[in-house]
């Protein structure tokens, strides 16, 4: 039985049946987690993206699969570009672009996208400004609201599902930071989507900064009072339809659909609560890559496959049809793999949006006069940010929690895993470069050759080394593929990036940051007890029989 | 598309941001609370068919977001508007106090003729009470608007309030006060309505639809 769906989200009577769900939906699914901890107990399962029962239109045939090879190759490639990240950018966009077109692998999209958007640089130029923002009251006129707002966004989604969870508690900072960085642009509504995306792949002092970007880089005045410049995109999307889509735009037109009418939601939220997740999360791949003009994009081929002929003109002969079609979106449209492909066909530039946009910003001023608010300029994705803002390769550089390197010394070793303490990651890392742990054909490196794993872990608490037993790894001799040997670098990068507790709260508080039970399962001693981070580390790492790499909760339960 | 109606009213619903509109809307339409609902951004839809005074009239419900930020975007949704639900939370003063701007709002842009019906909602959470129902009926009174206190989480007096909202719009429309031939009056006939105003015997018994609602 597939999940009954209304407008995308569940329907309250399902919220607590058991939903038994296709076969591959069932592995990649979890328990536990904070929806569990938080006393949110439900039979229902949890999708590959979070989601508790298929809500946000989970289902494998929305969902592009790709194979685990393809995946650790892209992996591989993906932590290249983010290890040499201002060549790539500056010189090699174009592999960029495409990669991103591909779609980034899961693991390492919470980084990815800091990187694109800036963030990164952003964050790393102000440190501390958020752990400062983070200790001050908020102006009680936007607390109240964000307050209200919190257990609204992604109700459905298991970190967001329990009232006070460590997600809308995260959710309510990163909102809150924001008022009191940009006290005159204040709090809107529709920025509490984009930050709980962004919180579902990264920690709040990224996600802030992610945050940041967007509402300054991409859709410079979106939020502001007035909405003028969301008013305004409704006008350029309007015009871009007009050459696109004749038939759409005469019908929108003669019916006085103004684009207000029905491009708020889908542009404020960066298509976030109207897509599809997958289809969601690849959108948003490119839009941070290449800017706004994909959002003007998916608008543009949703409109135009809804309202593209005839016979559906004629199904929709009111406004009020026409609003309800658009509301109700047919999934085949919104299909991540036919999406994708639209998107990318469609002959919309940055540069056509910019010209559009002089001709409406006229048009706009004849008939509404001089804007109130006038927004910074509009920066078409990730190029352009970086050209803007000045950086330094420090600031680029990765500062991992969990480091995988190759050992130096083979026949030394007594024990292979060593955990280094390190009060804080803040300061760097001693090692910069992280090996490429897939050798490449012609790495003369033999596969056979044991690696440490250094693990540089974020506990403050551990009192001693685990003492590893010597027969930890398997066989040498059993060691034909190199390739799962090993686990997946980006996945411990995941790891590090989204699942441990921002290391500015465990400086604050080393303790009860960890006493408190919903964090339980964020101490990084308990961390591979929970379930649900088992799944989500992996891609898969434990369920490949190919895999000899030994399940870490093992080791801590039975060192 | 075979739904029959004699009338088609168009309806808003409006007011502060979190006071509870989607939740009313949602409670009349499905007759259950939503307690898991995102806030709106932009605008949602509900419709559904009543039969108020021996007549069916299909209700068109616009619900829009609350937060002032997008009140520049959901004026243009008032256009035409035969009917509106003004909703404020009984727990919180502050959406009390600003339904002088969303009234003036309403009568400017949607039309000087209508009809509104005050909403209190969070009845259930008497213990919270910020603003009485005294003074509420007072401001109702003094506005020209009905006024009713409701829950969207049991469902007290929210279908009635719709439902009022809507007779009172027929007796206008009986009465002559209302028109609904003019553009931009929020009303339309339905096929029903159009054949008997051809053939004025009201032969209204075979031509009025229960909904069973």
């Amino acid at each position: 039985m597939m999940a009954q769906l209304e407008n995308g989200r569940l329907s309250s009577d399902d919220t607590m049946s058991v939903m038994t769900l296709n076969s591959q939906f069932d592995e990649e699914s979890s328990f536990g987690s904070d929806s569990e901890i938080n006393g949110f107990t439900s039979s229902r399962l949890t999708d590959k993206y979070g989601f508790i029962g298929g809500a946000q239109q989970y289902s494998s045939d929305m969902a592009q699969e790709v194979s685990l090879a393809v995946l650790r190759q892209r992996e591989a490639k993906w932590l290249d570009m983010l290890n040499h990240w201002d060549k790539w950018i500056s010189k090699r966009f174009k592999k960029v672009r495409l990669r991103c077109q591909k779609g980034i692998p899961p693991s390492l999209r919470g980084r990815a996208w800091l990187y694109l958007s800036g963030g990164k640089v952003k964050r790393e130029q102000n440190i501390g400004i958020f752990g400062e923002l983070d200790c001050q009251d908020g102006d009680p006129k936007w607390v109240d609201i964000i307050e209200r707002d919190l257990h609204r966004q992604f109700p459905f989604h298991e970190m967001f599902v329990s009232r006070g969870g460590h997600g809308q508690q995260d959710l309510f900072r990163v909102l809150k930071a924001y008022t009191l960085y940009r006290p005159e642009e204040g709090y809107c509504q529709a920025q509490a989507p984009i930050a709980a995306v962004l919180l579902m792949h990264m920690p709040a002092e990224d996600a802030f900064w992610g945050l940041v970007q967007i509402c300054e880089k991409y859709l410079p005045g979106y939020y502001s009072a007035g909405l003028e410049a969301v008013q305004l995109d409704g006008e350029i999307l309007n015009g871009l339809l007009k050459r696109i889509c004749p038939p759409a735009y005469h019908h929108l037109d003669k019916h006085k659909i103004e684009p207000i009418l029905y491009m708020t939601e889908w542009f404020m939220c960066a298509f976030s609560r109207t897509l599809p997740w997958s289809s969601v999360l690849r959108v948003w791949d490119m839009f941070l890559c290449d800017g706004v003009k994909i959002i003007f994009r998916v608008g543009l081929v949703l409109l135009k496959c809804m309202l593209g002929s005839r016979e559906k003109l004629k199904a929709c002969p009111g406004q009020y049809e026409t609003m309800e079609l658009l509301r109700a979106l047919e999934p085949r449209y919104m299909q991540e793999a036919f999406l994708v492909h639209q998107v990318l066909e469609l002959p919309v530039s940055a540069r056509d949006v910019e010209r559009e946009h002089r001709i409406q910003l006229k048009r706009w001023k004849k008939t509404h006069g001089e804007l109130t608010y006038k927004s910074p300029p509009r920066l078409h994705g990730a190029q352009a940010i970086m050209s803007a803002e000045p950086h330094s390769r420090l600031d680029l550089r990765q500062k991992p929690t969990i480091i995988v390197q190759y050992p130096s010394d083979f026949d030394s070793a007594s024990d292979f895993i060593r955990l280094k303490k390190r009060s804080t990651i803040r300061r760097a890392p001693t090692k910069q470069d992280i090996p490429n742990p897939y050798p490449l054909p012609t790495d003369t490196k033999p596969a056979e050759e044991p690696p440490h794993l250094i693990l540089a872990t974020v506990k403050p608490e551990r009192s001693h080394d685990p003492q590893i037993p010597n027969n930890f790894f398997p066989n040498p001799a059993d060691i034909k593929k190199p390739n799962n040997f090993f686990p997946n670098p980006a996945d411990i990068f995941k790891i590090a990036n989204n699942f441990f507790p921002n290391p500015a709260d465990i400086l604050k508080n080393p303790v009860s940051i960890f006493m408190n039970p919903a964090n339980f399962f964020l101490n990084p001693a308990n961390f591979f007890l929970n379930p649900a981070n088992i799944f989500k580390i992996p891609a898969d790492i434990f369920k490949n029989q190919n895999n000899f790499f030994p399940n870490p909760a093992n080791i801590f339960k039975n060192p | 598309m075979s739904e029959t109606y004699d009338f088609l009213f168009k309806f808003l619903v409006i007011g502060n941001a979190g006071t509870g509109k989607s939740c009313l809307l949602h409670q009349f339409i499905e007759k259950r609370f939503k307690d898991d609902s995102n806030h709106t951004i932009g605008v949602e839809f509900g419709s559904k068919i009543i039969s108020v005074v021996n007549k069916s009239v299909k209700l068109q419900i616009w619900d829009t977001a609350g937060q002032e930020r997008f009140r520049s975007v959901t004026r243009s949704y008032y256009r035409g508007a035969a009917g509106a639900l003004l909703v404020y939370d009984i727990t919180s003063r502050e959406t009390y106090n600003a339904l002088t701007n969303w009234l003036t709002d309403a009568r400017m842009l949607a039309s000087q003729n209508i009809v509104i019906i005050l909403c209190g909602n969070k009845k259930d959470l008497d213990a919270d009470r910020e603003v009485t129902f005294l003074e509420a009926s007072r401001f109702a009174q003094e506005n020209e608007l009905m006024f009713l206190e409701t829950s969207a989480l049991t469902g007290e007096n929210v279908e009635e309030a719709f439902v009022q909202c809507a007779r009172k719009i027929l007796n206008k429309i009986e009465s002559g006060e209302l028109d609904p031939e003019r553009m931009g009056s929020g009303i339309q006939y339905g096929d029903a309505a159009l054949r008997q105003l051809r053939s004025p015997r009201r032969a209204q018994a075979e031509s009025v639809q229960e909904c069973g609602c």
